[in-house]
């Protein structure tokens, strides 16, 4: 228990003290056998960071962000509902915000849903 | 039992180097997840908080119950962390007799137990492998089976006397987002649902409903999503329309990229599906008669069968269905296959539910990513 206690602890003193939080532990090393991360459970440097460590991990930890794949589309919805449900962000940041999620986050290359005709899927 | 008391709380700070005082400056969040029912090794952590916690599959593997402590943990919010003492149920709307319980009240109803499998709408929806997506990452072990004890709902509406107008049940929770605009988690079901077999549950496996999974009441609706057995329930309401939440209006549904959610089909009773669980991907076995195993599950059709093809799909043969069956829950499956030559084999398994529905080969995406039901393969070694 005490590693995961210990990773847990060391990341949200990071997050308290707004440093970069901590590296996430690796599956793969000793000591860290107990904690199982998929994603880098810090943000990407790079202009907009702290932007995003300031709005979003407020109610979310960073995995939640790096591990998304988004074109530009789906990132002005995610901040436009983000700011509708009140999250504090002017236009300069929102535009900030977004060149660094779009940026750091973008989509990859996979496939994009066919819609079939009509425009939705069968219900199950 | 699944808070650390202040003691031990300061103990683990300790061991991690902190003070009291740093401690205490611990976000909510990192001190709610200092709980003893950490991830742990049985999960994967796809999201610190909320916790977004998914089952290894060679965990799920091991037994026919899913133990709580490894059981996926998704929430939409903060986890609240609620007194049972204090804790209080309200059966309000569309009712001849509104009623406020406490924890105690409930229990002295006709009690009701049942085994269900829940999944998480989002079960897979890293394997879509969409350029574009939103969401928690998923792949396959947003799935778990436990044994859910508490009353029928039924028992609590009849009580309350539903009015003939209401048509749904409104499921409401304790938590909520830190961002004051966003809507508190809700979703509604049908009242034929809700009176048929949903379930008001304070026990999971024989002990006290966790905390991360709803304690110390939740609903579950069986053969629904997970996100329809609402966790920390605090109200219900006996409603005509169904709500138009957020959570029901625009999450959770079939939609497309440009389509409006609200017109796409609700997301719901959950797609057959199977889940190989023996042999574990990469794995290394000898020539011979090899076993492999699984569960396979289905929505309200039930399971007819699961079939397993160890040659690219040309042949599949029947896989035996095995252990404890329950409506509403996996049943396990195991067949034996004969691989007398060395080399990389691909297995499949492919189960088809009691209306003739088959997994496809590969489901057809959607924007949110929910429902992917394709068939699982494992590539395994034979030495």
């Amino acid at each position: 228990m005490a590693p995961a206690l210990v990773g847990f602890a060391l990341a949200g003193l990071a997050l308290a003290s707004s440093h970069p939080p901590r590296a996430p532990d690796n599956p793969h090393t000793p000591g860290a056998a107990r904690r199982q991360v998929a994603y880098p459970a810090t943000l990407a440097p790079g202009e907009g960071r702290v932007l995003a460590e300031q709005h979003c991990l407020m109610c979310h930890s960073a995995m939640l962000i790096t591990q998304q794949h988004k074109d530009s589309t789906g990132w002005e919805k995610t901040l436009a509902l983000m700011e509708k449900w009140s999250a504090p962000l002017d236009s300069a940041g929102h535009r900030n915000l977004h060149a660094y999620l779009l940026r750091r986050y973008g989509p990859r290359s996979g496939h994009a849903p066919d819609a079939p005709p009509g425009g939705v899927q069968r219900t199950p | 039992m699944n808070r650390l008391t202040r003691r031990a709380f300061l103990a683990a700070g300790a061991r991690a180097g902190l003070g009291a005082a740093a401690l205490a400056a611990l976000p909510r969040w990192t001190r709610a997840a200092l709980a003893p029912d950490a991830p742990g090794a049985e999960r994967i952590v796809r999201n610190d908080w909320p916790e977004h916690w998914e089952t290894t599959v060679e965990a799920l593997g091991r037994s026919f119950l899913t133990p709580e402590r490894a059981f996926f943990v998704r929430s939409h919010f903060p986890v609240p962390r609620l007194d049972a003492g204090a804790h209080r149920l309200e059966v309000a709307g569309l009712v001849r007799s509104s009623r406020t319980y406490a924890l105690d009240e409930l229990r002295d109803l006709p009690a009701a137990e049942a085994v269900h499998t829940l999944e998480c709408a989002g079960n897979g929806r890293g394997l879509y492998h969409l350029a574009s997506t939103s969401g928690t990452q998923w792949e396959r072990g947003a799935v778990g089976t436990a044994r859910w004890s508490g009353a029928r709902l039924a028992t609590l509406l009849e009580r309350a006397g539903v009015r003939p107008e209401a048509r749904h049940v409104w499921l409401e929770a304790a938590d909520a987002a830190p961002l004051p605009g966003a809507p508190r988690f809700l979703r509604s079901i049908p009242l034929g649902k809700a009176m048929d077999d949903a379930l008001l549950v304070w026990g999971m496996n024989g002990a006290p409903l966790p905390t991360l999974h709803g304690g110390p009441l939740r609903v579950i609706v069986p053969g629904w999503y997970g996100m329809a057995s609402t966790k920390w329930v605090t109200r219900i309401r006996a409603e005509a329309q169904p709500s138009d939440n957020h959570f029901m209006a625009k999450g959770y549904r079939y939609a497309y990229p440009g389509a409006d959610p609200a017109a796409a089909p609700p997301v719901e009773t959950v797609r057959v599906k199977s889940l190989i669980t023996r042999p574990l991907e990469g794995a290394h076995l000898a020539r011979g008669s090899v076993r492999v195993a699984g569960f396979a599950w289905a929505g309200p059709a039930g399971l007819d069968g699961v079939e397993v093809s160890s040659d690219g799909g040309r042949n599949w043969v029947a896989a035996r269905l095995t252990g404890e069956e329950h409506a509403l829950a996996w049943r396990a499956w195991e067949a034996d296959l004969d691989i007398g030559a060395r080399g990389t084999v691909t297995l499949a398994a492919r189960a088809t539910d009691g209306a003739g529905e088959a997994q496809p080969e590969a489901a057809a995406a959607n924007a949110g990513g929910y429902g992917n039901n394709s068939i699982h393969r494992v590539t395994f070694h034979v030495e």
